[in-house]
């Protein structure tokens, strides 16, 4: 029995749902980060299985931006993150709420 | 066989997935997520799309996990601090939204069930370098351009970022609200309490530099 495309599907929505607990559950910032970087896999896997199924090469370059993206999201993200423990000492997200009411 | 590879690599994912959300430690996190990202390219080649798996090992697995170890041990924080007090109605809620996403995705899962098909196994030349060189550069010639836009833009903006900001001495530290670590202000009394200001010049009168007002000469 060959991989059913709903294989991959569900594969990719439980990737994805582990991901967007991480991003909840978690509260240190590099953490968060990791499982964003998570659910973009989960999204990538969701073209390539539909660019295989259709045997359209569209799915492909959408993953390709999509990881360039990632790239350019880690570097200023990454920036981010060393600004935040420069100026807080801490990476806990909680502590960062400044901004908040 | 490859549905035998299917369940292999979808396995490892998915454990790894789950090993990179229960780990403690930040650092035992990368090394899982960078499993996840191993199994997926291999399903990527189970799929037809060699380019797009070399892609991934290079990029993902090798220059964007290097770049969060990198990071990881520049600040070097081992585990996450004892969670503190929350407000009293946050759990429950968490676990209500949790059974909502879960509905929702079974919901997905049910609905793609109804539309049976297999993946098709037919020769072509779809996921080779070359078909996806004339995409990018024909069809989809806008879209690249303009993610290199986006690289550039986030080469300045990660070095802006990392910038230390000139204005203050180079070991002041004063956040946005203009609080002062009193560490700064008297080495002997390092540690972690702050000491409230108004203002940021005030801030900077506190640390004994000199600070220029935005508006007053335009800096």
């Amino acid at each position: 029995m060959e991989p059913q495309l709903s294989w991959y599907l569900a594969l990719s929505a439980i990737l994805f749902t582990i991901g967007v607990v991480g991003v909840i559950i978690k509260r240190n910032v590099i953490a968060m980060f990791m499982c964003i970087e998570l659910m973009l896999n989960a999204v990538n896997l969701t073209f390539i299985a539909f660019s295989s199924y259709f045997q359209d090469v569209t799915g492909q370059l959408f993953v390709f931006i999509v990881m360039t993206v990632a790239a350019a999201e880690a570097a200023v993200g990454l920036g981010i993150i060393i600004t935040i423990f420069r100026n807080r000492e801490t990476l806990d997200v909680d502590d960062a709420s400044i901004l908040k009411l | 066989m490859t549905t035998i590879l299917f369940i292999l690599f979808a396995g490892l994912a998915i454990g790894c997935a789950i090993a990179m959300v229960s780990q403690s430690n930040p650092l035992y996190s990368a090394i899982s997520l960078i499993g996840v990202f191993v199994a997926l390219a291999s399903l990527y080649v189970t799929l037809a799309a060699p380019f797009i798996a070399a892609v991934q090992v290079i990029v993902y697995a090798g220059a964007i996990m290097v770049l969060v170890i990198f990071v990881i041990m520049l600040l070097n924080v081992e585990h996450e601090e004892p969670r503190r007090k929350r407000l009293r109605f946050l759990v429950p809620a968490a676990i209500g939204m949790a059974a909502v996403l879960i509905g929702e995705t079974a919901f997905i899962l049910y609905s793609v069930q109804a539309t049976e098909s297999g993946v098709p196994r037919t020769v072509s030349n779809v996921g080779l370098t070359q078909s996806i060189g004339v995409g990018l550069f024909t069809q989809y010639l806008l879209p690249f351009e303009i993610t290199s836009v986006l690289l550039l833009m986030a080469i300045v903006g990660a070095m802006s970022l990392a910038r230390r900001n000139t204005i203050l001495s180079s070991t002041a530290r004063v956040v946005p609200g203009a609080q002062v670590l009193a560490m700064d202000i008297d080495p002997a009394r390092a540690g972690k309490e702050t000491v409230e200001t108004e203002t940021t010049a005030e801030a900077a009168h506190l640390l004994g530099v000199e600070f220029h007002s935005n508006q007053e000469n335009g800096e």
